[in-house]
């Protein structure tokens, strides 16, 4: 009797976690379901959250950082550093970032900004090997009998996005000899190139790639992109 | 002349360039005395800055920064101050722009009341210096009177 009544409720338990695994199966499923049919629009709607928010915070997060870099400036032109100058150059740097609070960091997102600092000044000794490189080779050029140079105009369009990296591309190819950007237009740059070899060497992109990387741009992954997500599926699993 | 310019890197660079141009006429004027430089020199490259950006810009965008009442009234706001700071002295028993009166009102000895009337000066002038500096280059790039809802095509 016994025996039945155990195996009775064995069977009983068995039968309830097998119903526990069949409705969990079943609201993973509906989540699943959930994530592809709303994945785009929660995307949407965040995404419009976060611009909103993101354009009070940028707006002070600009003010703040452009004073700090602005009274970085102060200090360093101004050489006192008694409290007087030191004061009038904190008035200054406010005055001056409340008047253009707004240019220095347009198109930039944030939270991005320390890290581009630093791949910037990762990027100059770089851009300064290339300009080695490439003086040399039109000296060499110059210096030649024959001058075997083969001037011409490349077009190409870039896959970088913002105007501030259009900008550091454009006087990276000028800085560097034997090339000079003449205008962009629309993401089209026209550039003057002096001979063949530094012609291919544009476009092989190298450049373009390692300012695309500075800035973040093209195929990069955001850590916004990945918080956003998680978010998401945080909130899809709760409910 | 009036209108935004096409080119991307004139447009970005003077975008980066600009708080910079305006720290640096700050910096001339606030430190006129003890450098080269002053009110004077100071409120050119201020008004640089901005006329700057109405080149980049176009006049509409700059408009919002520092408008044409604005400008007049810093005009006038720059005068009073150089004017006031001397009469101020006048009145105090000194000569016009005698700057050793002030520290009968302020808490400091001669030579920094001195100090500080010169740095009071400098600042009115290079108000008044940008502001006129603006206001003639919008006169002159405008034709004339300033333009309404923005169809200054015509006068250029």
């Amino acid at each position: 009797m016994e025996v039945t009544l155990l195996v009775h409720a064995a069977d009983q338990s068995f039968r309830l976690i097998e119903g526990a695994r069949k409705q969990a199966i079943e609201l993973l499923d509906s989540a699943v379901s959930l994530t592809a049919e709303t994945r785009s629009i929660e995307k949407e709607k965040i995404r419009e959250f976060f611009r909103g928010a993101q354009e009070e915070k940028a707006e002070l997060q600009n003010f703040i950082s452009t004073s700090l870099i602005l009274y970085g400036f102060w200090v360093l032109l101004s050489g006192h550093f008694d409290t007087f100058h030191l004061t009038l150059g904190v008035i200054c740097s406010l005055l001056v970032a409340h008047l253009s609070h707004d240019l220095l960091f347009a198109n930039v997102r944030v939270g991005d900004i320390r890290l581009v600092i630093i791949r910037f000044i990762l990027y100059i000794p770089w851009l300064i090997c290339q300009i080695v490189s490439s003086n040399i080779h039109v000296a060499l050029l110059a210096l030649n009998p024959k001058m075997p140079i083969e001037p011409q105009i490349l077009q190409f369009s870039t896959k970088l996005e913002s105007d501030i990296s259009w900008v550091v591309l454009a006087n990276s190819i000028t800085l560097t000899p034997g090339t000079i950007t003449m205008d962009i237009k629309e993401g089209e740059f026209y550039v003057h190139a002096l001979d063949k070899k530094v012609a291919e060497d544009l476009k092989a992109g190298e450049m373009e790639d390692r300012v695309a990387h500075v800035f973040m741009e093209a195929d990069h992954i955001y850590v916004q992109d990945v918080l956003d997500v998680a978010r998401i599926y945080g909130a899809l699993r709760k409910s | 002349m009036t209108r935004s310019t096409d080119d991307i890197i004139i447009k970005t660079v003077s975008r980066v360039l600009v708080p910079f141009i305006q720290l640096f006429a700050l910096y001339v004027i606030m430190h006129g005395h003890s450098s080269p430089g002053g009110g004077f020199q100071g409120g050119v490259i201020l008004g640089a800055s901005f006329i700057l950006l109405v080149i980049t810009y176009g006049l509409d965008q700059t408009k919002r920064r520092m408008s044409e009442k604005a400008d007049a009234i810093f005009s006038s706001v720059g005068l009073l101050i150089y004017s006031g700071i001397g009469a101020l002295c006048l009145i105090l028993g000194g000569n016009y722009l005698n700057y050793g009166e002030l520290s009968k009102i302020l808490p400091v000895g001669l030579a920094e009341a001195r100090a500080l009337g010169i740095l009071g000066v400098e600042i009115g002038v290079g108000i008044a210096v940008m502001a006129v500096m603006f206001s003639i280059f919008l006169d002159v790039s405008t034709g004339g009177p300033p333009p309404s809802g923005g169809s200054s095509e015509e006068d250029l």
